[in-house]
């Protein structure tokens, strides 16, 4: 079986990628037409991002999707604090929290995430970052170096793990702890899949110690597939392997393409900072030499690398008609990936989309 | 006597329920939250909130808090915790998107004083004064990311560079801090950082601690008796009650329903 995720926007939203705006969420209190908090009689409504990020999380499970990847980064909203609060409202929702492992005290986690697996019926997934690196992680207040980094991972699941099963004593470099362990009626449950993000290559070596599923950004194809097999390489035990995958699908290329030009015309020159990332770093490597034209940035058919102009995060998705873009997400599963985190702007109405006419389209990885 | 706030303790674990007779059909859902029901029981009773306490057999609060303002509209809604569960800018990030999405209705309650065995276990193994200290450059640096553009910390514990919220908004008020204590240490801490300060018995003195309201928690035994401290509370200066009311969600309504009504005969109270 084969998991198809939806991103949530803990960014806020935009309305298309033809402008750069986050008017959904709050995160541009001057856009116009600005939804969840909007105006109503010139006052503000009321509403919350909370809000509209539980209609996405309702289109996404009612669209077929199993659930949604919850970015964590200094300038959105914190996935804890939205999947906790999303909890009783879901019913099949998985909620992927991305977080590092500086946030948390390992007991504090397991404690945290077994009250939620309890209040969700089993809902938790993990994606572990070990965190960008450079300067920003002294934004969080965290002062591990990029590659102790990895350590401390491996450390902080030992011991989360370990509470899980408890009681639990250790003494380690990062953390210690004395018989601790869950309370009897938060215990037995499921421990939530880890989907393990990482391109350097301490996070390869700790990813097939770890990973239950190696999540990568979508590369070119042939890339992708070195990287797997780096990871493979590096396991006893092979991890499954998934894939962030923007989307941009429509009845027809031209009419696909079209969307990525009126975005690509309107486009703001920006500056991000990612830190270390390696990451980052590969996704340009890729497009190294590319010209100023939007196709200059197709590297293989339908494979586009300038995402990261139109809205923020990785360079590269998928462009084209609902039949070539389910063809390349079949590609991908032929390529040995297990699991796809789709994304696209809006996210409530393209999640909508994507349900009803690419994902039936899709022939699995036999095809 | 002036107004006063009448809080709830949230219940952190289940009852247990009976078993039904194997005759009777039997649709009770599993029971997911014990804190979300007794949240919007407080909410439509009328209270001011309820505090979701720490509990290390229990659910853990700062998720339990972000359910319970979800089911709720009006009613405060405080968290209490240790400092050594989080990095302080990471519980002010996830403060902050608790604060948007609730119209700011969050509080954090910081426990310091915890027993040795239960903070071991907790993976926390500082011990006496220095748990003051931490929990001071915790508070510091958690209002700092919160309000500052860029904040820079170097601390006994901690450091933080650049730091500093990204919303575009402030995320709403800080959540109000309640804080308890004695000692000369767990004093300094309320008078720098405490909105309200909880005394854990009714004969405790009231500390001389300006600008901080100071609470009080209780047990409700019976309402004359609950109302007659209550009212005697208040005209030594107590504003917050915390009220250790089981069970909930019935109890709630025997607050709003008797105990608000009946202070409020003679006086003004804040749900």
């Amino acid at each position: 079986m084969v998991d198809l995720y939806w991103r949530l926007h803990m960014e806020g939203d935009q309305t298309s990628l033809h402008r750069r705006v986050n008017s959904r969420g709050g995160f541009a209190p001057d856009a116009p037409g600005r939804i969840a908090p909007g105006v109503r009689d010139g006052a503000p409504d009321g509403f919350t991002h909370l809000d509209y990020l539980a209609e996405v999380a309702l289109a996404t499970e009612d669209a077929g999707l199993v659930g949604g990847l919850m970015p964590s980064f200094p300038h959105t909203d914190d996935p804890w604090a939205a999947a906790a609060s999303l909890a009783a409202e879901t019913s099949a929702y998985r909620f992927m929290i991305a977080f590092q492992p500086g946030f948390l005290h390992p007991v504090q986690a397991a404690r945290m995430t077994a009250t939620l697996q309890r209040a969700t019926g089993g809902r938790v997934v993990f994606n572990i970052i070990s965190g960008g690196g450079g300067p920003s992680q002294l934004w969080w207040g965290d002062r591990v170096d990029h590659d102790d980094r990895y350590d401390r991972t491996a450390e902080f699941l030992d011991v989360l793990k370990g509470v899980w099963h408890g009681p639990f004593d250790h003494k380690g470099r990062f953390y210690q702890v004395e018989n601790a362990k869950l309370p009897d009626w938060l215990s037995g449950q499921p421990f939530p899949e880890i989907f393990f993000s990482g391109s350097s290559p301490a996070a390869i070596a700790a990813a097939g110690r770890h990973a239950d599923q190696y999540l990568s950004w979508l590369e070119p194809f042939d890339a992708l597939a070195e990287k797997f097999a780096l990871v493979r390489a590096h396991s006893a035990t092979p991890p499954k392997f998934a894939v962030r995958v923007d989307v941009l699908a429509r009845e027809t290329e031209d009419e696909a393409w079209e969307e990525i030009r009126h975005g690509w015309a309107a486009r703001a020159a920006r500056e991000t900072e990612h830190g270390d990332s390696v990451g980052v770093q590969r996704g340009e490597s890729f497009l190294a030499g590319a010209g100023d034209g939007f196709r200059d940035r197709e590297v293989q058919p339908n494979v586009w690398g300038g995402f990261s102009e139109l809205r923020d995060g990785p360079a590269f998705g998928l462009v084209g008609s609902y039949a070539q873009v389910a063809a390349r997400i079949d590609e991908l599963l032929a390529l040995g990936v297990d699991s796809l985190i789709l994304a696209g702007m809006p996210h409530l109405e393209e999640a909508r989309r994507i349900g009803a006419h690419v994902l039936p389209l899709l022939k699995g990885h036999l095809s | 006597m002036s107004p006063v706030e009448i809080h709830v303790l949230a219940p952190t674990r289940f009852p247990d329920r009976p078993e039904l007779p194997g005759f009777v059909t039997d649709v009770r859902p599993a029971r997911r939250d014990p804190v979300g029901r007794a949240a919007r029981a407080a909410d439509l009773a009328g209270l001011a909130g309820l505090v979701v306490p720490f509990d290390p057999d229990g659910v853990e609060s700062l998720v339990s808090a972000a359910g319970a303002l979800r089911a709720t509209r009006h009613a405060r809604v405080a968290a209490e915790f240790h400092p050594a569960v989080t990095t302080p800018v990471y519980a002010a990030k996830l403060s902050a998107s608790l604060q948007r999405f609730s119209a700011g209705r969050l509080d954090w309650k910081i426990a310091v004083d915890l027993d040795r065995a239960v903070a071991r276990a907790q993976g926390d193994f500082l011990e006496g004064p220095a748990r003051y200290r931490r929990a001071a450059e915790f508070l510091t640096i958690a209002k700092g990311v919160w309000t500052a553009s860029s904040f820079d910390f170097d601390g006994e514990f901690y450091q933080v560079r650049a730091g500093g919220l990204r919303f575009p908004d402030a995320p709403g008020p800080f959540p109000r801090v309640y804080l308890s204590g004695s000692s000369p240490e767990a004093l300094r801490l309320s008078a720098e950082h405490a909105d309200v300060h909880v005394l854990d018995t009714a004969d405790q003195e009231i500390p001389d601690l300006p600008g901080v309201v100071v609470g009080l928690r209780l047990a409700l035994t019976d309402l004359d008796a609950t109302e007659a401290t209550i009212r005697e509370q208040a005209a030594r200066g107590v504003g917050v009650f915390l009220i250790d009311a089981a069970p909930l969600p019935d109890a709630a309504y025997l607050l709003g329903e008797s105990l608000i009504p009946r202070l409020a005969r003679q006086e003004t109270v804040h749900g």
